[in-house]
């Protein structure tokens, strides 16, 4: 089987950044608080007011992502819709419980529970832009979004589609983000605020002269052992025909938790002691799918053929003057590990 | 295309715990459907597959003690689990070479509803059950048995189980994976069960998949894991394969949050693909396990889906939720599992409580006994939102 070549051809966001524009990469917010909702574009511009009204943020802001990537791709009904959500629509859900916990369960709406299911994003991408083609949602913590690019990677490989829209959807409420600071997740002293996110971008096997960059391959590996990272890294990079020295930055999903940071610090530290080190957790906030936002960034960086100074890591001074590709690593409790590596074109 | 061979399945549902209790209360027409006991639920009305033990019996099956944190939802994924790799001869040792893609939607709802009222002023153990989402629960159904190449989740609401196994299926065939157990699991909870209830979609008495004066579903639990290899490591590791999966289809029937389209395009693209992958007409299929809800709404659309895939010669078909209930994220590997059975001891699945032909409706099964060989059998999941889809499971030495 010929590998066949993946590409990015557009992806928009929303975030704690401006909404549906590149200007975090020269006028970055900095944010101090410990939860920070997304700020939100007007959405009148994308859906009509009496459409928008019915649904909520995470809705909202994953239509209005995938839309503009559709218009400006000129894709109207792309193969597939893959989608990445680790906690759906947070919103619905919660409502949903509290009422059953306060009302009991006689006296209850089914509107909630009606979008409570983590396919709510995607169905509704697939329901209001017609399309028909293969719809899925990957649920799997930290690397959901990165489950859609392995989706859409292997199809892409064995032939079945040529174009995917893949996103990555979370919302976050007060009352869940309190919960999870319990937990440790978020909300600690010194960390990237707990975030939401939206992002869509648009994955083609045929390139376009606006695409931002290759995706040259991708791993979801177990950490069982080093050696089976190792092995990992090793058969991505010759995959690519690239070796380690060749590689010119390695983007971590540090944020400030030391509980977090540990598995990214130990990584780096020991396979990649010499390479430039890229963070954007602290631009982008953290929240389970915000490696969307890493994938995203990366793109636009081997699109501009720069990296803007407040990505890199404060301790090491590699810097790298004009990057040919960027190797994303994404982690759920140092247990599982995802690898996405991207080149430029 | 290569097949895909399945080596070990497992099953955990309302009409038994593995796959021998299973066939033996699909032969006798024996039901899973009754009055619910281990839901703590007000709506004694209503009834349900409800897998019939605790979860402090279950954790005695599977040999281990219970804690607060353990779902039932991990209970019963680790049972059929266990089933699932036991006959495939994988042991703890081999799973750093396999791949785990599971489903859940409501993964560990049931603890966290149990307590939920005080959740603004609990400690951190319990902030950590109640913040469980979806991968915990595949986290905690794999943790019995080893370490796995990696862990997935899929989640697509009652399609879920079949689109982990077309994720597991496609890691396969481009050569990312040689072994991968997919499937689903999901028990039964409250959020669910009141949540179905207010779409009033619950028949109040045992379903009647197909039938004119079907009322709704019932809903059920459960868990079904299937073993796939690719034709390599069947070789290498010298193991006997069940039967293959030879085609699968994905679509959207965009048209409805919770409805399904009149004409069921969804449905109908995904069958079409299933067969055009599989490289075989619809006179090849001896057999469709339905999705068969037995609302008034996905039946008539399913029919109309399958009428419009097999014209007017259609093969025999039934809804097996009639035994387990809806099943929601389990049900797609749980038919799976079912249909498995089907192929290896050559019976029809029955469709119980069928009395009455809808208008223009299908005639479901009624007697196990096929008329001619099964070979090839098409089973269908749909979900929520329309994600909808189809697989077609094939015996081995066909």
């Amino acid at each position: 089987m010929n590998p066949k070549k993946v590409y990015i051809q557009a992806a928009e966001q929303i975030s704690i950044q401006q909404p549906l524009s590149e200007e975090w990469f020269s006028a970055p917010i900095f944010y101090h608080d410990g939860f920070v909702p997304a700020v939100n574009p007007a959405f009148r511009e994308y859906i009509a007011a009496n459409e928008a009204r019915r649904m909520g943020n995470l809705i909202k802001r994953a239509l209005v992502t995938s839309l503009k990537v559709l218009r400006k791709t000129e894709i109207d009904h792309p193969d597939a819709i893959i989608t990445g959500t680790c906690i759906g629509s947070l919103n619905c859900t919660e409502k949903f419980l509290q009422a059953l916990t306060e009302n009991g369960e006689q006296t209850l709406s089914p509107t909630y529970f009606m979008q409570s299911t983590h396919n709510t994003v995607g169905s509704t991408l697939g329901i209001y832009t017609k399309t028909h083609g293969y719809n899925t949602t990957y649920s799997h913590g930290e690397i959901s979004f990165d489950l859609t690019i392995l989706d859409a990677w292997m199809q892409m490989q064995l032939g079945k589609i040529s174009t995917a829209l893949v996103g990555g959807h979370e919302e976050m409420i007060e009352s869940y983000f309190k919960l999870l600071q319990k937990t440790g997740y978020v909300g600690l002293d010194g960390m990237a605020p707990c975030s939401e996110v939206a992002m869509s971008m648009m994955l083609n096997t045929q390139p376009h002269t606006e695409d931002l960059c290759e995706i040259a391959g991708i791993r979801i590996c177990n950490h069982t052992s080093a050696d089976s990272l190792n092995d990992c890294i090793d058969s991505l990079l010759h995959e690519a025909d690239l070796c380690r020295e060749q590689l010119c930055a390695v983007m971590t999903g540090k944020n400030g938790n030391p509980a977090n940071d540990k598995q990214y610090q130990e990584f780096a530290n020991s396979v990649f002691p010499q390479t430039s080190l890229l963070h954007y957790k602290h631009i982008f906030g953290e929240n389970y799918t915000v490696s969307a936002l890493a994938t995203y960034a990366a793109a636009h960086c081997l699109k501009e053929g720069y990296i803007p100074p407040f990505l890199y890591d404060t301790d090491r001074k590699e810097q790298c003057a004009s990057p040919q590709n960027i190797l994303l690593i994404n982690q759920t409790k140092g247990q599982e590990f995802s690898l996405i590596l991207l080149k430029k074109i | 295309m290569e097949p895909i061979y399945i080596t070990g399945a497992g099953i955990a549902s309302a009409i038994g715990i593995g796959k021998e209790e299973t066939r033996e209360s699909l032969l006798k027409g024996k039901t899973g459907i009754r009055k619910i006991q281990y839901l703590q639920t007000q709506h004694h009305e209503i009834p349900a597959g409800e897998v019939p033990f605790s979860n402090a019996e279950m954790a005695e099956m599977l040999g281990i003690s219970e804690e607060p944190r353990l779902t039932r939802t991990a209970l019963l994924g680790r049972l059929a689990l266990r089933e699932a790799l036991q006959e495939a001869q994988l042991t703890s040792e081999m799973l750093h070479h396999v791949h785990f893609i599971s489903a859940t939607t409501v993964g560990g709802m049931d603890r966290r509803e149990l307590f939920h009222a005080q959740e603004e002023n609990c400690d951190k153990a319990h902030a950590i059950i109640a913040a469980h989402h979806c991968a915990n629960c595949t986290e905690m159904i794999a943790e019995q048995f080893g370490h796995f190449a990696s862990l997935s989740t899929v989640s697509t609401a009652c399609s879920s189980a079949t689109n982990a196994i077309i994720t597991g299926a496609n890691m396969l065939r481009c050569g990312m994976a040689d072994i991968v157990v997919v499937g689903g699991a999901e028990c039964l909870t409250k959020f669910h069960l009141n949540g179905f209830n207010t779409l009033m979609i619950l028949d109040q008495q045992p379903c009647k998949p197909f039938d004119k004066n079907r009322a709704g579903l019932n809903l059920g639990e459960g868990a079904a894991y299937l073993v796939m290899e690719s034709a390599e490591s069947v070789r290498k590791r010298n193991v006997k394969p069940l039967c293959t999966i030879s085609g699968y289809g994905n679509r959207c029937d965009a048209f409805h949050q919770t409805a399904s389209s009149p004409d069921g395009e969804g449905a109908y693209e995904a069958m079409k693909e299933a067969l055009e992958m599989a490289g075989l007409t619809p006179q090849d299929i001896q057999y469709i396990n339905a999705h068969g809800t037995g609302t008034p709404n996905n039946d008539e659309s399913e029919s109309h889906a399958i009428k419009r895939v097999f014209t007017e010669k259609l093969p025999p078909i039934s809804s097996t939720k009639s035994f387990t209930g809806h099943t929601t994220s389990a049900s797609g590997s749980i038919e799976a599992v079912i249909c498995i059975q089907a192929l290896e001891y050559q019976f029809l699945p029955l469709n119980l409580n069928w009395q009455t032909t809808m208008d223009e409706g299908i005639i479901p099964v009624t007697d196990t006994r096929p008329s001619t060989e099964i070979k090839h059998i098409l089973s269908n999941a749909f979900g929520f939102g329309g994600n909808d889809s189809s697989l077609i499971i094939s015996k081995y030495d066909v």
